[in-house]
């Protein structure tokens, strides 16, 4: 064990698709008990990242160390089981199984498994309306429920540190604030979040600190509480005028 | 028509469809978790067959089909992982997985097929029946063998479903099958359950043959037809449904129990084919199946 006080720490991450890097060497952290978002352009890699740190595609190079450990050639499941737990994006689950079932199969891992009663119950208590629907199959559920689910899940795989990907899209205002609401209380718990989202306002009401991600790289840090004036924004959305 | 009419199509429709719905099921295991055709299917049903034979048989060994079961299961399993090891797994990142399976799965039905022939030779063989005799349904006879495999078809089926649904594999499977990268995300070993997903099926395969080498004659190519039907049943069924694959080999027996009788057995595969078709213009996705998003 090293001294690494960070939930996640990358350093010199790059990865991609086929012959080319989407990733040009990240370095970002998150610590213990924070919150962080990662915000950016679409297409400039942060469910990349997200894929890269969850091992869903290999690294090329650099490194991702987990409460203090490095992941380098772990498979996805072991990842899983150090309890790193990556919550995708648009994620349409298993259409033709019930919600119970999946709330279920998601304490798939052996720690998971243990601690299955308590998390359901947990699940169920954050969004009573899977409780609900506990009977219904996942592809009959709407986008905010299929959101509810997705994290329900990745609360049933027993996660000592969530990485979310953009769970509020296409989510009417309501349905925003009513996640947003679960999120800021799961974290409450002591779980590490890294949360890449499109919606600004949202982020920055649910993070302490967010990272902007622009052509694979990380550009700008920028802390709660400072100063984001309006041009600010527009620069991260529409990304800043600067002279290549 | 009479009742006697009725109740004997209705009996060997059902005797057939059991058949059917063993040969299919385990084809549409695979198909619906790991998104290929076992061509080979056919070829470990005579394998688990030909090894209960000599097992069993008193040409044989003379063990009981007892020892013929538990060795062709064990075997089985062993050739299910093989398989799966060797001719899909280097495959799985391929664009087109499909056709190159089918290439390798049909080269590995040759394989076995041939192997067949020279462990056992051409010679026809048949399995002594689990349950001898003839007994009477509805005014129908058939041989108390049918019966059996009328009873245990919904047994093995039953047992599946309970698997499928109840365990924390079972449910792995279909998790996997219908969406692995969501499967990887909560931990599951995606490459290992397409294993015991291969084993799976290759045991419904083998115990399969068991039950229909002693209704059938045994050849190297005993597999072949049921392969045949298996395909049809499983894709008359909907793709990716293990429930429309099963109604499907039900419904299929017993129009084919009617077609023979009214039109004769010569007719019959033809007219089939015709109402495969046509169903399969009406409804693309099959009886059950699900439109392709």
């Amino acid at each position: 064990m090293s001294t690494d006080a960070n939930a996640l720490s990358v350093t010199g991450l790059r990865a991609g698709y086929d012959a080319s890097d989407v990733l040009t060497g990240i370095d970002l952290h998150v610590g213990a008990k924070e919150r962080v978002g990662l915000f950016g352009p679409n297409g400039h890699g942060k469910t990349t990242l997200l894929n890269a740190i969850s091992h869903v595609i290999w690294p090329r190079a650099g490194e991702i160390r987990f409460l203090g450990e490095t992941l380098q050639g772990l498979s996805p499941q072991k990842i899983v089981e150090r309890g790193l737990i990556h919550v995708a994006q648009a994620n349409w689950l298993f259409p033709d199984m019930e919600i119970g079932e999946t709330l279920e199969l998601a304490a798939y891992t052996r720690h998971a498994r243990g601690v299955l009663k308590d998390n359901l119950a947990y699940v169920m208590q954050l969004f009573p309306r899977l409780a609900e629907r506990r009977r219904q199959q996942c592809k009959t559920l709407s986008g905010g429920e299929r959101q509810m689910l997705s994290i329900g899940v990745g609360l049933m795989c027993a996660p000592r540190m969530l990485m979310l990907d953009e769970p509020t899209l296409g989510l009417s205002p309501k349905l925003k604030d009513e996640l947003a609401e679960a999120i800021a209380e799961i974290s409450a718990r002591g779980i590490p979040l890294l949360l890449v989202e499109q919606d600004i306002v949202f982020t920055l009401s649910l993070v302490e600190r967010m990272y902007l991600v622009d052509h694979g790289e990380v550009t700008r840090e920028i802390h709660r509480g400072s100063e984001v004036d309006h041009q600010d924004i527009m620069d991260m959305y529409f990304g800043a005028e600067k002279t290549r | 028509m009479t009742a006697d009419t009725i109740s004997a199509i209705i009996v060997s429709g059902v005797v057939l469809g059991s058949l059917y719905a063993l040969m299919a099921s385990g084809l549409s295991l695979v198909w619906t978790t790991l998104g290929i055709f076992n061509f080979a299917h056919g070829a470990l049903m005579t394998l688990g067959a030909y090894l209960a034979w000599t097992m069993s048989d008193a040409a044989g060994l003379g063990l009981g089909l007892a020892a013929g079961i538990a060795v062709a299961v064990a075997v089985l399993i062993g050739v299910g992982i093989v398989m799966e090891r060797s001719v899909v797994r280097p495959f799985y990142d391929h664009r087109d997985i499909l056709l190159i399976t089918v290439m390798t799965t049909l080269a590995t039905m040759t394989l076995i097929e041939k192997g067949i022939q020279l462990v056992w030779g051409a010679r026809l063989k048949q399995l002594a029946p689990i349950a001898p005799g003839k007994v009477e349904i509805f005014r129908t006879t058939i041989s108390a063998q049918e019966l059996l495999i009328v009873i245990v078809a919904p047994l093995l089926l039953g047992a599946l479903w309970l698997f499928l649904r109840n365990t924390r594999i079972g449910r792995g499977i279909r998790a996997v099958g219908q969406n692995s990268a969501a499967a990887r995300l909560i931990g599951i070993d995606v490459s290992r359950l397409f294993i015991v997903t291969f084993a799976l099926s290759a045991v419904l395969a083998g115990l399969t043959g068991i039950l229909l080498g002693s209704v059938r004659l045994l050849t190297p190519s005993f597999g072949t037809d049921p392969l045949v039907k298996a395909l049809i049943i499983v894709i008359f069924g909907g793709l990716g449904s293990l429930s429309g694959t099963i109604l499907a080999a039900y419904v299929m027996g017993i129009v084919e129990a009617a077609l023979t009788y009214f039109v004769g057995i010569y007719w019959t595969p033809s007219i089939i084919f015709v109402l495969l078709i046509v169903v399969l213009l009406l409804r693309p996705q099959g009886l059950l199946g699900k439109v392709v998003r």
